[in-house]
């Protein structure tokens, strides 16, 4: 310690040459002092700077490791402590840090209110604590040279960061919004269920429902599980909450052909390739395979896909031609993840046979029990209507009148 | 309908039907699918149409510099999976491309994410809506110049930043099994902003949460942090879910509450520890609802996504004090939900490592430092009129829902919601804890929330809340689904 105390003068001294700008960032603020600021802060403060200074610990703990194994005398002359004050001071010595360090603790230990908690958590602050930075780094503290560093054996644990890096800024007091929201682009109302009477939003849901099934066998269970239609309350909403109105625009629309596009029995090909060669890589997919879609599409339908019998077709045959290749290492690697993924998650009692209706390989689609021809319609329903339906609709709704 | 109209709350909700697309990449545990999954069962309990359907904006790099640095926004914003290679030093430096990875569409995702929470803060503030959801949000590892956590942009300061324009005192609340470090952080040194964090700590991400860090300056005594080791149940974790969060409300008085609801914290996650049920998980979701405050509800962690889509529908049912059927309705990704097909999981036969005795000294360590609270700086005393403290329940049902309301009647509602709302107890032992605090605890009060008795008081609705939460909890069984 008293070899601590002797550098002081010196490196201060170092410190006004190279790093004086440094020095600014410990002045309290008058914010600080009027309001009988918490010195701790000053303490992060410090352990903040260092840490942002990623190099300097690093060559700090070299340095410290190498001046402990000195002699004495050598480690004296290395600070200038023989008295010859020309003697050059090697170039390694980014000593503020620790000092300064070492000041303000001093400062705050005489001045500490001594609370119980308050020790606790000053013991807590202190970089003597079994406590690291984020970065893993930490900065050295002058304690540290009375026994060789040792990495920490709590490595995992991980200091809050004090400073104006760290915390939010927040404005004084309260304030309150003139008509303009805060910020410029707009939240799209989709659904207000104020409006109307539930009883009415769910009796017109009833007419949509059966507008959907259209030519239908009406397998849907009516009144049972009343499925929100998200598009259908959308078009209720725009049209100002008029029922009739909503279903006559909605009838006209279940005329035209659904205006998402499908995916044509080539695009699921090359998705299935694509995931052959790529993995679950879907730009390079993409990229390389389905230049029809945008990434989004390939995430909706993947996640899709992977629960109907195409993808258990998919995965059985790279199984297969995985046996028959054993090593292929760039194609393996993700074939043998996507395929630990698969088993992860388990078999499943229901499978729809595909993704898409535009498939003519879907397997067997009438023979199954109902629920599952239901899910069949759900699944493609979802893929081909229930897309983003506002944003696609936006303000040219109408858009489906197109045959008046 | 089995509710009564007046007990329910106003539910807007923020939804993006891109989010489900984004991809973190394969093998990355997080999937911003599962948020679409838990919207389409919503639509499919037929819960959708309860709610104030939102789809939010995007928000921009203004909105996000709030809290963020420009710079790492800046970064943001340039990143795309074809010029990593441009930007190898800023990776390093914002933390970006392990954990964090680039991926198509990341701004983007983080401008959904982001303005959802933003919106739904504003949505609050501007009192048209008791109760906001944002499942696209929650990050709450993401820091002021660093990605962490697969968080990029923390959504809930910036919530809870626009909530601090209408409210003195915002209470966070995060119940996801990790430490909420990047809120945490962000409010470390003030006391405007109490975080309150129940998380696994020890070996595990991201490292902080120590009992002992409670703040630093003038936010001393407003961090909160919980440690809690593997195998919590719902039963360990309500009891101390209760004590402190009823601590909490009686002695930082928050005007609004954000509740981090990461399902990473139920049994069986891909990446957590816990052993919480759907229905424990959403019980703290009730818990924090009784208390009548404006009410900001985010998603966050949950790596298992049947169960995470499991547990968000349920609380969203739980925010709009609606019963839902433990049978899933059929939906689109009926398949993940085999083999049983049901709303409620069932707990794992781990252990609990969490004894009542070790639940107990943290919860009497958090008390002590709790009680320190009307001392810290920037709680000032100021006298209030003796009837100034009533227990009554919010009216906020009887307000037009469309109708803005005017200043006055705002100011009259923002101080008393700080109120502990009495008649909304039942039997949690939350009336008892109103013993321990201190006699006529002053309040700081801003010019501008004044005090005023609310004139229509309707313990009546509260009470058929509480009786239609508690129904909920007794009916294990299916209930006839929603007409």
């Amino acid at each position: 310690m008293s070899d601590c105390a002797l550098v002081t003068n010196v490196s201060e001294h170092d410190a006004s040459m190279d790093v004086g700008s440094d020095k600014s960032l410990f002045e309290p603020t008058v914010d600080m002092m009027v309001n009988d600021f918490d010195d701790e802060r000053t303490l992060d403060e410090e352990e903040a700077l260092a840490a942002g200074e990623q190099q300097d610990p690093k060559a700090e703990l070299n340095s410290l490791q190498k001046e402990g194994d000195m002699p004495l005398e050598e480690l004296l002359a290395l600070y200038g402590y023989d008295r010859n004050m020309e003697k050059p001071i090697p170039d390694q010595v980014p000593e503020v840090v620790p000092e300064e360090t070492e000041r303000t603790e001093r400062a705050e230990r005489t001045e500490r209110n001594e609370s119980a908690l308050s020790q606790l958590y000053n013991e807590n602050a202190n970089p003597e604590a079994t406590r690291c930075l984020r970065s893993g780094s930490r900065p050295p503290s002058e304690e540290e040279d009375d026994y060789d560093y040792s990495p920490d054996e709590e490595d995992w644990k991980k200091t809050i960061m004090v400073g104006s890096d760290y915390q939010a800024a927040i404005p004084e007091g309260l304030c309150s919004y003139d008509d303009a929201l805060p910020y410029e682009n707009e939240d799209k109302l989709l659904w207000n269920p104020s409006i109307l009477d539930e009883r009415i939003t769910e009796e017109y849901m009833r007419k949509v429902c059966a507008l959907n099934l259209g030519t239908g066998i009406e397998l849907i269970p009516k009144g049972k599980q009343l499925r929100d239609d998200e598009e259908a309350l959308y078009l209720l909403q725009q049209c100002g909450h008029n029922a009739e109105e909503a279903l006559r625009r909605k009838r006209i629309s279940a005329q035209t052909p659904p205006h998402a596009s499908l995916w044509s029995e080539e695009e699921c090909r090359n998705f299935e390739n694509g995931l052959k060669a790529h993995g679950k890589d879907f730009h390079l997919i993409r990229q390389n395979k389905v230049r029809t879609r945008s990434v989004g599409e390939l995430v909706q339908f993947y996640y899709i896909w992977k629960k109907t019998e195409r993808h258990d077709i998919f995965a059985n045959k790279a199984r297969l031609e995985k046996k028959k290749y054993t090593l292929h290492p760039g194609h393996t690697d993700y074939m043998d993840r996507f395929l630990e993924e698969q088993e992860a998650s388990g078999g499943s009692v229901v499978r729809p046979a595909s993704p898409s209706p535009m498939m003519d390989y879907a397997t067997s689609p009438v023979t199954q029990p109902d629920p599952l021809a239901l899910g069949e319609k759900e699944v493609f329903s979802q893929l081909n209507t229930h897309n983003t339906p506002p944003r696609a609709m936006s303000t040219e709704e109408p858009e489906a009148d197109t045959g008046p | 309908m089995s509710m009564q109209p007046h007990s329910k709350k106003r539910v807007c909700y923020y939804y993006d039907s891109d989010i489900g697309n984004y991809y973190y990449g394969q093998g990355h545990p997080m999937k911003p699918h599962r948020i679409r999954m838990t919207h389409n069962l919503l639509l499919n309990y037929g819960l959708y149409r309860k709610m104030e359907i939102y789809r939010p904006h995007k928000a921009t790099a203004d909105e996000m510099t709030k809290f963020h640095s420009d710079d790492y926004i800046r970064f943001l914003r340039s990143i795309r999976p074809d010029n990593v290679s441009e930007y190898n030093k800023q990776m390093q430096r914002f933390n970006v491309g392990e954990d964090c990875p680039v991926f198509d569409g990341l701004y983007e995702f983080c401008q959904l994410s982001a303005g959802g929470s933003v919106a739904a803060a504003v949505k609050l503030n501007k009192q048209a809506s008791e109760i906001c959801i944002n499942w696209g949000g929650g990050l709450h590892h993401a820091k002021k110049s660093e990605a962490s956590g697969f968080c990029y942009v923390n959504d809930i300061v910036l919530g809870i930043l626009e909530l601090l324009k209408y409210h003195q005192r915002v209470l966070y609340i995060d119940i996801d099994v990790h430490h909420g470090d990047g809120v945490e952080e962000a409010f470390y040194t003030t006391d405007r902003v109490m975080t309150v964090s129940f998380h696994k700590y020890g070996e595990y991400f991201p490292g902080t949460g120590d009992l002992r860090d409670i703040g630093a300056g003038k936010g001393k005594y407003y961090a909160v942090n919980i440690p809690l080791r593997d195998g919590m149940d719902d039963e360990s974790y309500e009891s101390i879910f209760v004590p402190i969060i009823s601590k909490v409300m009686e002695t930082f008085q928050p005007s609004a509450v954000v509740l981090q609801c990461g399902a990473d914290s139920l049994t069986g996650d891909r990446l957590g520890c816990f052993n919480l049920t759907v229905r424990g998980h959403g019980r703290c979701v009730e818990l924090v609802k009784r208390f009548g405050l404006p009410f900001l509800l985010v998603g966050g962690g949950g790596y298992t996504i049947r169960n995470v889509s499991r547990c968000w529908t349920y609380e969203t049912s739980v925010a709009l004090g609606v019963e839902i059927a433990n049978e899933l309705p059929y939906n689109d990704y009926f398949e993940y939900f085999g083999p049983d097909f049901k709303l409620h999981i069932s707990p794992s036969n781990m252990s609990n490592q969490n004894t009542p005795e070790y639940l107990e000294k943290i919860k009497n360590r958090l008390f002590e430092n709790l009680r320190m609270l009307p001392h810290a700086p920037g709680v000032q005393v100021q006298a209030i009129p003796e009837d100034a403290v009533n227990d009554e329940s919010d009216d906020e049902d009887k307000i037009d829902k469309d109708e803005r309301l005017p200043q006055s009647d705002k100011d009259k509602r923002i101080a008393n919601d700080g109120e502990l709302s009495d008649s909304e107890d039942e039997g949690d032992g939350r009336r008892d804890n109103r013993a321990y605090r201190a006699p006529q605890r002053k309040r700081p009060r801003l010019d501008k929330e004044p005090l005023q008795i609310k004139d229509d008081l309707k313990p009546d609705d509260m009470k058929d809340d509480v009786k239609n939460v508690s129904n909920a909890e007794e009916s294990k069984k299916d209930m006839p689904p929603n007409p």
